[in-house]
């Protein structure tokens, strides 16, 4: 009885992380996006007349969201071909619409069918989009090479977290979770710090810091490529309301004067200046904190936003990212983002996943229980069970 | 004649008055504030934009109180309340963990009027603090709490929303000035629909999920919260802030806090981080650590065995002890 409660507690930690994990990897994976008819909003944005506020800045106001699917990196196939044909896209649904993905179900009471518990049904999959990728600089649509440095980071964070699992049956069994590892003992990694500082879920639950930020409920991130939840302008200083992660939204402040904090400052979201160039708002983000490295890029990240009011409807957003640590060249994606109804989204999203956040007490005190029923020499060693990579297969653990 | 005249001049400085108070549409005649602000926006509202702060310590106790040695005390060798001591989660803090004293911001008799079930309550969250208050946890701080927590916010004055940004938790508020139907479900920050009554901007606030607390005393509301808010000028950077506070699943009647909120006004003035969720996190999790971060406590003048309590009623935790 007790065992099964436990299973059961592990579980719902698992499954929240999941979701998350899910909701991360879903513009990669969704199936069954519907077909899409191509809509006003899909034909290449035309520069119309744009809204002015009263004191005359572009208005930007308003809840503007990515209504496409579209991969941060193009597939290497497309080579320099920035747009997809209308027929592109209609073939690119339909095939999407007929790959059943997570409504596969494994064995059914198996630990991988539990941990798939979230089918295709609880992702929303949106229509492809024009673009073959969200970067347009390389104009390969392809993040540029990392730099030696960060190369290094990424191995020595590889190796350590295959180290964690390699006790485990997704390494005996050669499952995609382990791919790069190989079965062996128990290793002396387990008692050991992360190379770096870690970010996503390891196969090791010894406190907070092992699990991921999502699990921790400090997901939300710069740059969200879903858009803005909500745009307020006021005339010296913007608000951004961001959306994402189930309840891990949260608020920027951009202001229109003043100049970055001194650099020991740091900031989750970093420190945002802003100024109108014509009907483009320029955004300038430094001072971001090492707790939240994005892809490996804080504290040297330089994040330059152009929001650009293309008309009535269209908001075009272009991030440029520059870290000379982490990237051998800066990279710029760009969106098209369609202003949404007022009326329509008038929830106010409130992010309160810490509020609730029963999955990671759960998750350290099943973790705990199998430390003691194991010292007991009623349970297996924690390290021969795979509690972190969902069972799946995580492609990139970074 | 000479009453004539009198009336004349009186509604000449009326005149004059209302002048500066709700015209001025055009910024160029209006001067700026301290901050370079213009002191109205475009459209004649008065201007809100910028980082703002209560300078009180309403989010303490938000009636008058005396200054105490700790923030958590026990009894001492005198068994007056005067006498209390500092307790043993403050006291290797010294001077710097007491709590100042306040002449209060509630308006009136400066009582809060609780149901006689609620005024005990009331009276346990606060010998409960630690365990019991939100804020804490890093939850998010509740409407009218974040406006007078001791950190700044951000208002940002839109043409048909008013957002802030708090730097506790990051939490934020939209203020609908446009009628906007409220969400199915409840909240911590509220649901805020608002609009001008000329100078004043008046803040119907609802939908509360009642987890919230008004101050670290343990005042504290129900789900049935109704606030009204007023933002009036007193300045260009100051504003005074009312609450009038209604539920009557916990008061007898509405009651009204009142304070005035400061602009910022250094140069470069920001809404910095206060990311109090990794904050939190040895608070609320460090007992289910493998290995126990803080246990013992030790220093020139002291040491200090950490014990953790886990609350009564809490189920996660009973479950995992037996």
């Amino acid at each position: 009885m007790g065992r099964r409660f436990l299973d059961a507690l592990g579980v719902a930690g698992v499954l929240a992380a999941l979701v998350l994990f899910l909701h991360q990897t879903a513009a990669g994976q969704a199936p069954a996006p519907k077909p899409t008819e191509p809509a006003a909003a899909a034909k290449p944005a035309e520069k119309g007349p744009v809204p002015k506020t009263a004191w005359g800045h572009p208005d930007l106001q308003g809840i503007w969201l990515d209504e496409f699917d579209t991969p941060l990196e193009r597939p290497r196939r497309y080579a320099d071909k920035e747009f997809f044909t209308d027929e592109e896209r209609t073939a690119q649904d339909k095939e999407r619409s007929g790959n059943i993905g997570r409504n596969e179900r494994a064995e059914v009471g198996s630990r991988q069918d539990v941990a798939g518990a979230y089918n295709a049904v609880f992702t929303s999959a949106k229509p492809t989009g024009r673009r073959t990728s969200l970067v347009v600089d390389p104009p390969n649509g392809r993040l540029p090479p990392l730099t030696t440095q960060m190369q290094e980071r990424n191995r020595l964070d590889r190796e350590f977290r295959l180290a964690l699992l390699q006790n485990t049956d997704t390494c005996k069994n050669k499952m995609n979770g382990c791919a790069g590892g190989k079965y062996g003992p128990p290793s002396p990694k387990l008692n050991e710090e992360p190379p770096s500082y870690n970010t996503q879920r390891m196969n090791r639950h010894d406190g907070p810091e092992d699990q991921s930020m999502g699990d921790r409920c400090m997901l939300g991130a710069e740059p969200d490529y879903t858009g803005f939840r909500r745009i307020v302008q006021g005339q010296d200083i913007i608000a951004f309301g961001i959306d994402t992660g189930q309840g891990q939204g949260f608020q920027r402040v951009v202001y229109l004067s003043g100049s970055h904090p001194p650099a020991n400052v740091r900031l989750r979201f970093g420190d945002s200046r802003g100024h109108f160039e014509g009907d483009t708002l320029i955004v300038e983000t430094t001072n971001f904190s090492p707790n939240f490295p994005i892809r490996g890029a804080a504290e040297n990240l330089k994040i330059v936003e152009r929001i650009t009011r293309l008309n009535a409807k269209t908001l075009e957003y272009a991030i440029t990212m520059t870290d000379p640590t982490v990237w051998t060249a800066p990279w710029t994606t760009k969106q098209e983002l369609t202003m949404q109804s007022d009326t329509e989204n008038r929830i106010y999203y409130e992010p309160r996943c810490h509020e609730g956040n029963y999955g990671l007490p759960s998750l350290l005190v099943g973790a705990r229980v199998d430390d003691r029923n194991f010292k007991e020499g009623k349970g297996p060693n924690p390290a021969s069970q795979d509690t972190a990579s969902c069972l799946l297969n995580p492609e990139n653990p970074q | 004649m000479r009453r004539v005249l009198t009336a004349v001049i009186a509604a000449a400085a009326g005149a004059a008055i209302a002048t500066s108070v709700s015209c001025g549409s055009s910024q160029s005649s209006q001067p700026p504030t301290q901050s370079g602000r213009p002191a109205r926006t475009a459209d004649g509202k008065p201007n809100f934009n910028g980082v703002w702060q209560a300078l009180n310590e309403a989010n303490w106790d938000l009636q008058a109180h005396d200054a105490r040695p700790g923030m958590v005390t026990q009894k001492g060798v005198y068994d007056y309340e005067y006498a209390r001591v500092p307790a043993a989660p403050v006291v290797a803090l010294g001077a710097a963990a007491g709590v100042p004293a306040s002449l209060g911001v509630v308006q009136g008799d400066g009582q809060i009027p609780y149901k006689p079930e609620a005024a005990a309550i009331k009276q346990q969250n606060g010998e409960n603090w630690i365990d019991r208050d939100p804020e804490l946890k890093c939850y998010l701080p509740g409407t009218p709490r974040a406006m007078y927590m001791p950190y700044p916010f951000a208002i940002v004055q839109g043409t048909d929303k008013i957002h802030m940004t708090f730097a506790f938790s990051n939490a934020g508020r939209v203020i609908h000035l446009n009628k906007v139907e409220g969400p199915p479900d409840d909240t911590y920050m509220g649901h805020s629909v608002g609009h001008w009554e000329n100078d004043t901007l008046v803040v119907e606030v609802t939908n509360f999920n009642g987890k919230n607390w008004f101050d670290r005393a343990g005042n504290f509301h129900s789900d049935a919260l109704k606030l009204v808010e007023r933002y009036s000028p007193i300045s260009p950077d100051a504003i005074r802030y009312e609450v009038t506070i209604d539920d009557p699943k916990t008061f007898t009647k509405p009651w009204t806090i009142a304070m005035p909120l400061y602009r910022r006004l250094e140069a470069n003035a920001t809404v910095l981080d206060y990311p109090c969720i990794e904050f939190s996190e040895e608070f609320m999790y460090g007992q289910l650590r493998k290995q126990q971060l803080v246990k013992h406590w030790e220093s020139e003048t002291m040491n200090i065995d950490i014990t953790r309590k886990v609350p009564p009623g809490d189920r996660l935790h009973e479950w995992y002890r037996r």
